[in-house]
């Protein structure tokens, strides 16, 4: 079985073709940071309003309470690029040249996605460092940051299914990014990222309450702000271990209908 | 020899109802340097597409290098090397690291990658390049690279879908005296795609002219150009459209001639000597009062056994680039 090492080949082939585009780079870096200042200095004087400890669960300002969704948020424009990188190797003949040798066919998937999963990781330390440069802290101390890394990183799995799938089933790159943002911004400020629940109307509150962004921001957030709540933590892995089945699962149908 | 390639009744229908191959059956011999001569749009492509197996054939049997097509796509994996139209290598990746990034794919030992990466270096001329990110290679570079990357591994069978399409003539006659020596030293067989007849002419000792995915004639070159039989003369007129009936009707009842042919210019005459009988078509065209406007004529070619076939030339295009095209016609 050659799954392991080629998957770990692929993985490298991505990081190198990230770390040498400067501008990617640049961006996959700073764009956490240019969110977490942008938002959290924006919003700052949610914390001014009453009750707003009450609702936070105990954050004591804004920037630690949205630290959680900044996370989320990058995770989701991170998974947006797995399926625009592969419909660039299918443009460019690169799939085609892998598939004529014998590489397992699903490290081509799992080099993709366990690279995107290393960038999404690098990512969120990144602004989880910074947050606490700003003057947030993590009740939970390094075990909490190292679960909320886990529970972001699994969400970009998940995440990076759909645009994988979409980047397979049209072969375009464009549509990748038109259908992926136009998911974006509603998912994320109909949840529990940004705002609290108890700020928001009664039909985003219904909205938020399906909305599987807030169960994944919920877990980081508890973590941050609260300590081990398990049954908070346990609920996010299961709603995004249910998404990663069907994103990954379509990912997986459509990727063997382009190799077999 | 065995043969290297069996392909029998071979058909490949698109699913807009295009019959890109259609119902062609051919053998390779091992060792043999084999060429698809065509003009775009033949079927080569998708010939070789199914042979490496990256497209699934409508119907039609193949064994390449010993393992059935269908069953054993896997073991064939292994042993062929390709390159494909468009230049496939990664951009972002040194010359060196797209070459150990292929031998990993082929499972090839670290020490014994290392060393077979240097050799290929030296092959394609790209030790100086060898640490620059390909992105910044020339065409013909990246086309070297592409070949060398299809090398690793030292296949025993090597698939070239138009090698040396778009490039200049320099890099074009390199490419060609790497394959000339892979073949004869290396004992490698080659099955090359080409719409260039100097190229099928100069490298292929066997040959399949293939037209709108039909196997029109094959034999080696050399075979095909006596079938031939005749030299060329390529006639115009100056009223092509009004006197081509009545020039035919002159030509055919020539002494000498044995066929004559519409073509682009307006008909061409094979005959035994072409030097004897040109002095009688000029002088029977005259009595006739059909002006001719130009005479040219050459021993055979490759285009000419094309154009008897099939009463075209062939036309090489350069290639526009098609993004994905090479997945676009697979069965859904």
């Amino acid at each position: 079985m050659t799954l392991f090492s080629d998957t770990r080949y692929l993985f490298v082939r991505y990081l190198k073709k990230l770390v040498r585009n400067p501008i990617l780079l640049f961006f996959s870096l700073f764009q956490p940071i240019i969110f977490l200042l942008l938002f959290t200095q924006l919003f700052s004087s949610f914390s001014n309003l009453q009750g707003f400890s009450k609702a936070t669960g105990g954050a004591s300002s804004y920037l630690e309470f949205a630290t959680a969704g900044i996370l989320l948020q990058n995770a989701f424009g991170s998974a947006l690029q797995s399926g625009t990188s592969i419909v660039l190797d299918l443009d460019t003949g690169y799939l085609q040249k892998m598939l004529v040798t014998p590489v397992s066919r699903y490290a081509i998937l799992l080099g993709r996605l366990t690279s995107d999963a290393f960038r999404v990781v690098v990512q969120s330390a990144i602004i989880i460092a910074l947050a606490y440069a700003l003057g947030a802290t993590v009740v939970t101390g390094v075990g909490g940051i190292l679960l909320m890394l886990f529970t972001v990183a699994f969400f970009g799995l998940a995440w990076s299914g759909i645009s994988l799938a979409i980047g397979l089933k049209t072969r375009s790159s464009e549509t990748v990014f038109a259908i992926g943002g136009f998911l974006t911004f509603p998912l994320l400020f109909m949840s529990t990222a940004l705002t609290p629940k108890l700020f928001m109307p009664n039909w985003i509150l219904s909205v938020s309450n399906f909305n599987p962004i807030s169960y994944t921001v919920d877990a980081a957030r508890v973590l941050m702000i609260n300590g081990y709540d398990w049954a908070t933590v346990l609920k996010a892995f299961g709603v995004i271990g249910l998404i990663a089945v069907v994103t990954l699962g379509a990912t997986l149908y459509l990727f063997r209908k382009v190799v077999s | 020899m065995a043969d290297i390639i069996t392909v029998n009744n071979l058909v490949e229908v698109y699913s807009d109802g295009t019959k890109a191959v259609n119902d062609i059956s051919f053998n390779v011999k091992e060792g043999e340097f084999f060429g698809f001569l065509g003009p775009n749009g033949a079927g080569k492509s998708t010939t070789i597409k199914i042979l490496t197996t990256l497209l699934r054939k409508t119907s039609g049997s193949a064994i390449v290098a010993g393992h059935d097509l269908d069953k054993e796509p896997k073991d064939i994996r292994k042993v062929i090397g390709v390159q494909s139209q468009e230049t496939a290598v990664d951009g972002d990746l040194t010359g060196k690291e797209n070459l150990i990034l292929q031998g990993h794919f082929q499972q090839l030992p670290g020490a014994e990658l290392k060393q077979r990466v240097n050799e290929l270096l030296k092959l394609v001329e790209l030790e100086d390049a060898a640490d620059k990110r390909a992105r910044n290679y020339s065409g013909g570079m990246k086309k070297r690279l592409d070949l060398a990357t299809a090398l690793v591994h030292r296949p025993r069978l090597l698939f070239l879908d138009e090698p040396t399409t778009g490039l200049d003539p320099q890099s074009r006659a390199a490419i060609w005296a790497y394959l000339e020596k892979l073949n004869k030293e290396e004992g490698t067989t080659i099955f090359l795609t080409t719409q260039y007849m100097e190229e099928a002419d100069r490298l292929c000792r066997q040959l399949a002219i293939i037209d709108f995915g039909k196997i029109v004639v094959s034999g080696s070159p050399a075979e095909l150009k006596r079938q031939v039989g005749a030299d060329s003369i390529k006639l115009s007129l100056e009223n092509c459209t009004k006197d081509k009936p009545s020039a035919k009707d002159i030509l055919s009842n020539l002494e000498g001639v044995t066929s004559v042919i519409d073509s682009e210019e307006c008909l061409t005459v094979y005959a035994k000597n072409a030097g004897l009988i040109v002095a009688d078509i000029v002088r029977a065209f005259d009595n006739s009062r059909i002006r001719l406007s130009s005479v040219s004529f050459s021993s055979p070619t490759l285009d000419d056994i094309f154009l008897q076939h099939t009463g075209r030339r062939i036309r090489p295009e350069e290639l526009v680039k098609t993004p994905s095209v090479m997945l676009g016609g697979r069965r859904r």
